[in-house]
């Protein structure tokens, strides 16, 4: 599903993400970890196009991404959730989920009047299945701003979800949350990768991450020291060096 | 009466100016070129009347339509500046529209006169109402009702993805990208749109005041088209509506009493107003509370 | 066309554009610390010229005394502008800034007007004299503008690089959250800035009365302009940027007189500014700010 080959994105001196490549298969939910500074939101915005790469390639689903603009990688099939929450706060909930929304009509090549005027078939239908889904029905008309901590997160996931992507990055969702709300949220990507989406997933909570991942790459100052399952990647000398430093 | 319809028309085109820099203040672009849109809609409009003999409504479409494509080519390099420095190559635009009049001539004998735009002196016989029968009632008339269609079709765009999309990109360009908004065809769309509005309020402003001249297109012009919509808040048109009505109306002509200090008042007005309310009249929140409050009404 | 007088041009047009660097700084200083454009800032330094050429015709002194008045009444009118359109606005919501200062800079407009019935008012000559050099003329108050000028730049500078005070107020501009933890009062640093931006201001605005010969209230609006395109095509938030962007604008726009009279110059000087927007956007010395 995505192929990252010999990645790099350098500023100036600072080689933030060096050579690195991934294969990660549809229907995987695949995890990215290491310590902070290690590249990890770098590579993210390098897949969304954010960041321009300085080398390498990014193919998602066998085609060459790598110079496509970000809203254009969207209509592909990548969406992506922030780490700290990015939402359109003066904008409603419903108006959170139709922006996004926008992506997947385009995908669809829905004629263009019928998209931006507001008269496509079936958005209404989508947005309010969507809400349901995430228990923010209530919430339709509530400004985004208003939303608590956990709403918010849960608007944010619903709003990447509503571009129907085929690939969901999600940059840390686990942050702030307690051990309860881990819980829900483990059970919610667990859903979105049984309903044929493939999951990336970056995180540092590590418990979340190994129990979930099919399989988890390791960063550490921009390259990638390991690959392979949770089992592997834990007892791998290097993964540990990195996080605990170098055994005596 | 004559004069209350004349207010109504300064009303009518201030409210097309201030709903020309809505619509790209809501992109997060701080304009303030619509004053010179606004001028090139008028000598557009104007010359083709005068000059050309068209009739008024095509002039207006084609006024519209040229200020509406310099927007256009003026919105791709605006893309590459951001924020304050927009603001500073906007005011420097709506110079250069101003001085390049100053200095355009074009004229045409007409019988024993001649008639066309005449550098600082500006383009007098701006005569289309007079010549075609059309009182001051009629103008005024015509004006609200090209103002309705404007704010009609605006509030309509509002409430539809378009509007969401254009607010979203207000706020997070960022964020907007990655839900698939093509930033740059959303933000030069919103400075054409408001090109065009502002050309059709510089073709109506053309023609009731007969003459115009550089010195009516200034920057001071553009600061005001910028002012109705932060003040009355960028929610919604009718706080665009509102902030004209009560800038123009109340404190324009209804303190004509104090004489020359209205000026005076209206910049204070705007400091207090910015300090109490920095969203303005019409925010987020307020449009939030109106729209439950009136949803709930129909249940 | 004579070598002669283009030069002539260019020399006066760069003694002159000292003034035009100077309220660049007072913008770009203000934007370096606290991100926001002061609208009102060329406005508020013409007042002070004003206020004190009033002083002086009320209470007397000598011609020279106007400009040290003036930088005091700067001080004063900065310090008014940062409670009035600062203070209180949540500095999240830039367009209330924005728009505040623009009603301020409404404001001391018509206060100006008012005050002298839009009559222009004839500044006190400070220095006289006329250098002969062959075929050069370097006017004597030009120079003397440019020396104040250059005074004033360099105590800023100093103030700046070598004052608590200045290291204070660079520390704001580049991390205000982290200035902050270490101690640093926000509200005072960005009042203190205020105040000596409208401090060099006033200075200018007088700098520019006695050059001129006069003080009326049509200068503002062009003095806003070309000062915002001195900040923008010095870099925003660059102080050195500034000094040569006002001593370019000064030069250009005397030369563009020249050739082309005084009715076209200024288009060619809004030209100067998209010329730089276009090729190099963040200004002579980019990287300055980061942030927009």
């Amino acid at each position: 599903m995505l192929e990252l080959s010999k990645l790099s994105k350098h500023f100036g001196g600072v080689r933030a993400v060096n050579d690195v490549g991934l294969k990660i298969e549809p229907g995987q939910i695949f995890g990215l970890i290491g310590p902070n500074g290690s590249g990890k939101s770098t590579t993210v915005n390098l897949i969304t196009g954010l960041l321009g790469v300085t080398h390498g390639s990014i193919k998602l689903a066998g085609e060459e991404i790598t110079n496509l603009p970000t809203h254009v990688r969207l209509e592909t099939g990548i969406a992506r959730t922030f780490q700290n929450i990015r939402l359109f706060g003066q904008l409603t909930v419903w108006q959170n989920l139709w922006v996004a929304e926008n992506a997947r009509a385009q995908r669809e090549r829905s004629s263009f009047l019928s998209r931006w005027l507001g008269g496509e078939r079936g958005a209404r239908a989508r947005i309010t299945r969507a809400l349901e889904f995430s228990g923010l029905a209530d919430k339709a008309d509530e400004l985004a701003a208003n939303l608590a901590f956990g709403e918010q997160r849960r608007l944010e996931l619903a709003r990447a979800l509503a571009a129907e992507p085929k690939l969901l990055l999600l940059d840390e969702p686990a942050a702030g949350m307690n051990p309860e709300e881990i819980g829900a949220l483990d059970d919610r990507i667990r859903q979105i990768r049984d309903s044929g989406i493939t999951v990336l997933l970056i995180e540092h909570h590590m418990e979340l991450i190994m129990a979930i991942a099919d399989r988890i790459a390791v960063l550490n100052f921009g390259q990638k020291i390991a690959e392979g399952t949770p089992a592997e990647v834990q007892a791998h000398p290097a993964v540990r060096e990195a996080y605990l430093g170098a055994a005596d | 009466m004559d004069f209350y319809l004349g207010l109504l028309q300064i009303m009518g085109v201030h409210t097309l100016l201030g709903l020309s820099a809505y619509v790209v203040l809501q992109t997060g672009q701080v304009s303030l070129a619509q004053a010179g849109f606004m001028a090139i809609g008028a000598y557009i409009a104007a010359m083709l009347t005068v000059l050309s003999g068209w009739p008024l409504i095509a002039a207006l479409i084609a006024g519209a339509l040229v200020a509406g494509l310099t927007a256009c080519l003026v919105g791709f390099p605006a893309l590459r500046v951001h924020g304050l420095m927009l603001v500073v190559a906007t005011i420097a635009f709506t110079e250069i529209v101003r001085l390049f009049f100053f200095n355009f001539d074009y004229q045409i004998a007409r019988g024993s006169l001649r008639v066309g735009p005449l550098g600082g002196e500006g383009f007098r016989q701006i005569r289309y109402f007079p010549e075609n029968g059309w009182t001051t009632l009629h103008v005024a008339i015509f004006i609200g009702t090209v103002v309705a269609l404007v704010m009609a079709a605006l509030w309509w765009m509002d409430r539809s993805r378009a509007g969401a999309v254009l607010r979203a990109v207000g706020e997070d360009e960022i964020a907007a990208q990655s839900c698939g908004i093509n930033l740059t065809a959303v933000k030069v769309s919103a400075m054409t749109a408001g090109g065009a509005i502002a050309g059709l309020a510089g073709g109506l402003y053309a023609h009731y005041t007969t003459h115009i001249e550089q010195s009516n297109f200034t920057i001071l012009l553009a600061t005001f088209a910028i002012a109705y919509p932060i003040l009355g808040g960028l929610s919604s048109v009718f706080g665009t509506v509102a902030a004209v009505i009560f800038i123009q109306g109340f404190l324009v002509e209804g303190l004509r009493f104090l004489g020359d200090w209205r000026n005076l008042l209206f910049g204070a007005l705007i400091v207090l107003v910015m300090n109490i309310r920095p969203s303005g009249l019409l925010d987020a929140r307020t449009m939030a509370t109106l729209r439950r409050l009136f949803s709930r009404k129909e249940h | 066309m004579l070598i002669v007088d283009l030069v002539q041009s260019i020399v006066d047009g760069l003694l002159f554009g000292a003034t035009y660097a100077l309220i660049g700084i007072g913008f770009t200083l203000v934007f370096g610390v606290m991100h926001k454009i002061n609208m009102a800032y060329a406005a508020a330094s013409v007042g002070a010229a004003y206020a004190a050429l009033r002083l002086i015709a009320l209470i007397g002194g000598p011609a020279w005394a106007s400009l040290l008045i003036a930088a005091a009444a700067g001080g004063v009118f900065g310090l008014i502008i940062y409670w009035l359109c600062f203070r209180f606005i949540p500095l999240s919501n830039p367009l209330a800034t924005l728009m505040s200062t623009v009603g301020m800079f409404l404001l001391a407009e018509e206060i100006i007007v008012h005050t002298t019935d839009g009559m222009p008012q004839n500044y006190p000559v400070v220095v006289r004299g006329i250098l002969d050099m062959g075929e050069f003329m370097i006017r004597g108050d030009l120079v003397f503008v440019f020396v104040c000028a250059l005074l004033a730049m360099v105590v800023l500078l100093y103030l700046l690089y070598r004052t608590k005070l200045g290291i204070a107020t660079r520390a704001v501009s580049q991390q205000p959250v982290a200035a902050q933890l270490v101690g640093i009062r926000l509200n005072h640093i960005n009042a203190l800035t205020f105040i000596v931006t409208g401090m060099l201001g006033g200075f200018a605005g007088a700098l520019i009365g006695s050059a001129v010969g006069l003080l009326s209230p049509l200068l503002v609006i062009p003095l806003t302009i070309k000062g915002l395109i001195v900040t923008v095509i010095g870099g925003l938030g660059s102080i050195p940027g500034a000094i040569i962007a006002g001593l370019l604008v000064g030069m250009a726009e005397n030369v563009f007189q020249y050739f082309r009279g005084v009715t076209e110059r200024d288009i060619y000087v809004m030209l100067l500014l998209f010329v730089f927007l276009v090729f190099r956007p963040g200004g002579i010395f980019s990287n300055t700010v980061k942030r927009d």
